[in-house]
């Protein structure tokens, strides 16, 4: 047999059926199969791919509810600065309007844990909804601290207020920047803490929990963690493919992903600037250069997986399970 | 070497509990007590008179002796040693020998769903199961399919089950007089699809005559090629779905389709029943189509049940960790990561608090999954 086979995400032609302004710029987008039928299963933390353009694919994490398996739910908000995805959802898509969507996936998987501590800053909250009615079915106790600019312009306040006092609103119009030390509280060996949000939160978050043990902390980025200004230039390694059985190089001015591809394996990938987390590939060898926005500090210690849209290796050597 | 260079098969408890599982067929379970092992548990399974399904550990929580032995009174489960009262939920209700019954004694009870022909079960976290739903498989119970299934149990981890119905790559070595002609020339392009919780692949073979059984089970005629299309989907640790598709434009029938619904239930590490039901939409009133249909898939399933055993057996002897993947191992190894996933969800977080107590892995098959 020839090694012919081509590998990629589930993708689909869905309808938006309902579109809901849920806070001033924010529009929630419910999608379905135009044909009624069953979609994919996903876990909490997930999101899907919207491919709003040729090449212009943006992620949005799924709200909806769990056992909802004919649509999905999507927040969206109208970024000032965006590059043309948000404003296209704003301003393009209306009910009936038809769109192309890939995944689900999720690199923001919830964990068991005994408790839990939710950070939403502004739209990050979608990811949290979908983890709070999982963890609320399991009767686990969490709390859940919500910062936005205003009122206003916070979503799904509505829905989440049936959970009452564990849910703190902190727009900060009212009160200010969340207050990190007195939500995280004390380090604590049962809790794991979940955070979504713009990055000055994902940053202050993650100092305020570094002396959390280590794993505690999960987070969820939409765009890339600034780039660490270089050491040196980048240079060339070689590459070996194991399953394939070939060997070939990576050059200087070329990805991981871009030499794979090239060497006609299929595999997949998305967003390409390593936020994403599709091309995650497994490491048998190699000192690898962690560039991406999705791995923990403790993934990448332990080095058995990388991200080859960014990553590189330091190494002469990569050995990939591919 | 690669942790997934091998299949963690070897007294693995790799099995996610927080996930539907078929427990037995509908018309298994009545108005006696049926007594199963799911997951390496013991479970009582009985029909109340609204035509539910219970289902209770089958233990009695007083001294353990299986309910299994004792009977059924009304909707109520009466222990054979003692004659304790249990109802549907597991709650004790009576105690022969004292006026009230103790605080909270209770045998354990379990979500299940009676969608026929199947009884699924949620072994994980009881509340957790109204978050899902069983797969639907609608065709199982549409009367424009004809549908006929048996169980198999095969002495074998169930990854190993999901592995080689992913792999058709095995099919024209292992049944050589069973596959498809054009497996005989160049193969077609694999197409394989993914999303979080599932893996799917499909073929399309370029119009071929059509072998012996393919013929005779859909009365086509041999001196004509059509195209096929072959499709199969992980849809969850326990169930994959196989679909074979004959196009016979120009017939006017369209399109001939076969289904093969396989519900894998681990009944320990290396125990496995198999749940297989074969529809098709094509002579569905013909039963001897059914009679040919069966010993064609007894063939193949058989024949993969010895090999999946022996691999079993040399797996237990001398371990797995020198197996090598392939290309062609991509839609196995990626629903072994859809597993690894559901796991480390399960297994939930370990921090390490002290510098004595190290910490414990934080993902992938190492813990409750490592070879032995």
């Amino acid at each position: 047999m020839s090694g012919d086979a081509v590998y990629r995400e589930h993708e689909g032609d869905l309808v938006v059926v309902r579109r809901e302004t849920v806070a001033t710029d924010v529009v929630a987008l419910t999608l379905a199969d135009p044909a009624g039928g069953t979609l994919p299963g996903w876990t909490p933390g997930a999101h899907i791919d919207v491919v709003l353009d040729e090449g212009l694919t943006r992620q949005y994490s799924l709200c909806g509810a769990l056992r909802d398996r004919t649509s999905f739910r999507i927040g969206v908000l109208r970024a000032p600065d965006s590059s043309g995805g948000s404003r296209f959802v704003h301003d393009a898509l209306k009910e009936g309007s038809q769109l192309r969507v890939r995944g689900p996936r999720n690199h923001f998987a919830l964990v068991e844990a005994p408790r839990y501590i939710f950070v939403a800053g502004g739209i990050g909250i979608t990811p949290l909804l979908p983890m709070i009615e999982s963890v609320q079915q399991r009767g686990v106790p969490w709390t859940l601290a919500y910062g936005g600019r205003q009122r206003a312009s916070m979503a799904f306040l509505a829905e989440l207020a049936r959970h009452g006092g564990r849910v703190r609103v902190w727009p900060q119009d009212e009160e200010g920047l969340l207050d990190l030390p007195a939500i995280l509280g004390d380090p604590r060996p049962d809790t794991l803490v979940y955070c979504c949000g713009p990055e000055q939160l994902l940053a202050a978050v993650e100092s305020q929990c570094a002396v959390w043990p280590p794993g505690a902390l999960h987070v969820e980025r939409f765009a890339p963690k600034p780039a660490e200004p270089a050491a040196a230039a980048d240079s060339p390694f070689e590459l070996v493919l194991q399953r394939s059985g070939i060997t070939t190089v990576v050059p200087a001015d070329q990805t991981i992903l871009e030499v794979v591809e090239r060497a006609g394996i299929s595999l997949l990938s998305s967003c390409r600037v390593g936020t994403c987390g599709t091309c995650e590939q497994e490491v048998i060898a190699g000192d690898i250069d962690h560039r991406d926005s999705v791995l923990t500090s403790e993934d990448r210690e332990a080095g058995e997986y990388m991200m080859i849209c960014v990553s590189r290796c330091r190494s002469e050597r990569l050995v990939l399970d591919l | 070497m690669s942790r997934l260079a091998g299949i963690p098969v070897v007294d693995a408890v790799n099995y996610p509990l927080n996930c539907w599982y078929v427990a037995a067929t509908s018309d298994e379970v009545g108005r006696g007590l049926v007594s199963r092992t799911v997951l390496g548990q013991p479970v009582l399974f009985y029909r109340l008179r609204s035509g539910a399904v219970a289902a209770l550990e089958d233990r009695c929580p007083h001294r353990s002796l299986p309910l299994s032995y004792g009977t059924l009174s009304d909707d109520e489960v009466i222990c054979g040693y003692h004659g304790m009262a249990f109802g549907p939920d597991g709650r004790c209700v009576r105690v022969p020998s004292q006026q009230n019954v103790p605080y909270g004694a209770r045998a354990r009870s379990f979500p299940v769903r009676d969608e026929p022909p199947f009884v699924w079960i949620w072994m994980g976290h009881p509340a957790t199961s109204t978050l899902s739903d069983p797969p639907a498989l609608p065709w199982l119970r549409d009367a424009d399919w004809a549908t006929f299934g048996e169980t198999l149990l095969v002495e074998a981890n169930y990854l190993l089950l999901h592995e080689n119905a992913l792999d058709l790559t095995h099919f024209p070595h292992v049944h050589p007089g069973l596959s498809p002609s054009p497996y005989l020339g160049t193969p077609p392009r694999l197409e394989i699809e993914v999303t979080e919780t599932t893996v799917s692949y499909y073929r399309d073979f370029s119009p071929s005559p059509l072998v012996d059984w393919q013929a005779r089970t859909t009365g086509l005629p041999r001196d004509r090629d059509y195209a096929q299309r072959e499709s199969g989907e992980f849809i969850s640790p326990g169930l994959h779905v196989d679909r074979m598709h004959v196009f016979a434009a120009g017939d006017g029938a369209g399109s001939y389709d076969k289904i093969l619904t396989r519900a894998f239930t681990p009944l320990g590490p290396r125990r496995t029943i198999v749940y297989w039901q074969v529809s098709r939409n094509y002579l569905t009133s013909q039963p001897q189509v059914s009679d040919q249909l069966r010993d064609v898939h007894h063939a193949t399933l058989t024949a993969d049940k010895r090999l999946l055993e022996a691999i079993q057996a040399r797996a237990d002897g001398l371990g797995a960790d020198e197996e090598f993947n392939v290309s062609a191992d991509v839609a196995g190894l990626r629903a072994h990561r859809i597993i690894e996933d559901m796991l480390a969800a399960e297994r939930g977080w370990h921090p390490c608090v002290t510098e004595e107590e190290p910490c414990e892995p934080k993902s992938g098959l190492s813990g409750p999954v490592q070879r032995a």
